[in-house]
């Protein structure tokens, strides 16, 4: 019997509540930026609900393309306020995840991690980005495929090359794929060509490359 | 009565180990079984350097970290400026070439974010990933 | 230490300690399971403690849910009742110097014992929810040893 007692003001003493205690709206915001966004911007908001003074002691970022600010490095009771993380997409494709690791001097959580997820907006997906020849190689045709995601219909697609030796000619397979047909005049040479993918009506260019590239040397393994 | 526990402790411990097995079997080729990152990935600043100049080296980190040091040759290849720094880098690569790419440490994430993109999207063979980054390189300098 | 000390029916006292047999099993089937669904996460979280070589982190991570739940289990259906008890206690004592050990050497780890449910606990809210599982744990474990001494 005792040990019961002993197991139930055990329990009280684990649910007593800490003196400072700072608490999050949210602790993962899912951003969906569109294509022409070049930052996507979270809000975490806390509220100090202790009755004591809560202090930033660090916010510190995954990445370096995130960046992470207080507005203020100490809380009084009852304050509300905001750390917002800026996430620079850069060049970045699919689901990004960036955390923010806030230290505190609440003893109830010293360290909070905020999670910034940034869905990207994914136009077409070009496979492969990269088509080459080996210097001598037959100057055969190789095909890039192009395809458009269901939420960013692509009627006509535009393709140029940078240079004269390659080219590129597109097709319609339909259904929003599209097949990119390169071929270099010949393979005597490393020449490189970049691909320049134009959806019609979107601000938004996409590349890709080919080459030709130099023939391994004859001694090299 | 001790032999009682015993046997209750190794009855359940068996039982446990059947959908353990199951589960196991059923993930198995969802995890990489030898090392937390997959073994053929990473490759240690020794190898690297032994590779001579059949490696070609990437810097993943941002612009201002590749500005201030990088490896000798190395090719800066960050997801902040990928389409405009990547024709660069292929314009120096080569079928026979190992593509070893770095970031700052053994943790940070872009150095396989960045091999990853190179492998999936450029379909390029022989990607791999510096064991302990830049900061590694540093080390045994 | 029998219930006619505290003037309590014994039939009392019984439900009282299955209800924290209840309370005890219901938490192991329940962190097992979380476990359970993504064992990729715990393998990793079982490695950030850098205890154990990796492959044995990754069979302790489809092994470990399961044994928990099964243990969860003989403690609710008092059944195999002292074998779940001994070891769920070993477990939970394993848990809990792991993380003392990880604390000291300054590793910065989620727990995993809750699946990353539990990632934004601090260091004290976790030791002190092992130490008070641990007591119930315990508790129980005298409870038994003193009921089959009454029953011989």
């Amino acid at each position: 019997m005792r040990a019961q007692i002993f197991v139930f003001a055990l329990s009280i003493v684990i649910c007593a509540k800490a003196q400072a205690e700072l608490k999050w709206e949210q602790t993962t915001i899912e951003l969906h930026p569109t294509p022409a966004d070049k930052q996507a911007i979270g809000h975490f908001k806390y509220q100090n609900t202790g009755d004591k003074s809560v202090h930033f002691k660090s916010v510190r970022t995954s990445c370096g393309c995130t960046a992470a600010q207080t507005q203020k490095d100490e809380v009084p009771p009852g304050d509300k306020g905001e750390i917002t993380a800026t996430f620079n997409i850069g060049d970045r494709t699919g689901t990004q995840v960036k955390t923010v690791t806030v230290e505190t001097d609440d003893p109830a959580s010293t360290t909070s991690v905020l999670t910034l997820k940034a869905v990207i907006p994914q136009q077409l997906a070009i496979t492969p980005t990269f088509v080459f020849w080996q210097q001598g190689e037959a100057p055969n045709r190789k095909t890039i495929g192009v395809s458009a995601a269901k939420d960013f219909p692509v009627k006509h697609l535009k393709v140029a090359s940078s240079s004269p030796d390659f080219e590129a000619k597109v097709s319609e397979a339909g259904n929003g794929q599209f097949k990119i047909s390169v071929q270099p005049k010949d393979t005597k040479q490393p020449i490189a060509a970049t691909l320049t993918i134009q959806p019609e009506g979107s601000p938004k260019t996409f590349y890709a490359t080919a080459r030709v590239t130099t023939a391994p040397a004859i001694n090299s393994r | 009565m001790k032999s009682a526990l015993v046997c209750q402790t190794l009855v359940l411990a068996a039982l446990a180990l059947v959908p353990g097995i199951g589960e196991a079997l059923y993930f198995h080729d969802k995890i990489s079984w030898r090392s937390s990152i997959p073994a053929s990935e990473m490759v240690s600043v020794e190898q690297a350097r032994a590779w001579g100049d059949s490696a070609i080296w990437v810097d993943a980190r941002p612009d201002e970290d590749f500005a201030h040091d990088h490896v000798p040759g190395a090719f800066s290849l960050n997801e902040d400026r990928w389409n405009a720094l990547l024709p660069q880098f292929l314009a120096a690569w080569s079928p026979s070439k190992k593509v070893v790419v770095y970031c700052s440490s053994l943790n940070c994430n872009a150095s396989r974010e960045v091999a990853r993109r190179l492998r999936d999207e450029a379909q390029l063979k022989n990607v791999f990933v510096l064991e302990g980054g830049w900061e590694e390189w540093l080390k045994k300098k | 230490m029998t219930s006619a000390t505290f003037n309590l029916k014994p039939q009392t006292s019984n439900i009282l300690w299955r209800i924290v047999d209840l309370i005890v099993g219901g938490i192991f089937i329940y962190a097992g399971a979380l476990k359970m669904f993504d064992p990729v996460r715990f393998a990793s979280d079982i490695d950030n403690y850098k205890i154990l070589p990796w492959t044995i982190g990754v069979a302790l991570a489809f092994y470990v849910p399961w044994l928990e739940i099964f243990c969860g289990i003989a403690l609710v259906l008092r059944f195999l009742y002292r074998g779940g008890l001994s070891i769920l206690t070993a477990l939970v004592l394993v848990f809990t110097l792991a993380t003392v050990a990880a604390k000291v050497r300054g590793l910065d780890i989620t727990c995993g014992c809750f699946g990353h449910a539990s990632q934004h606990w601090s260091f004290p809210a976790h030791i002190a929810t092992n130490l008070a599982i641990l007591a119930a744990l315990l508790a129980l474990c005298f409870q038994a040893a003193a009921k089959r001494k009454a029953a011989h």
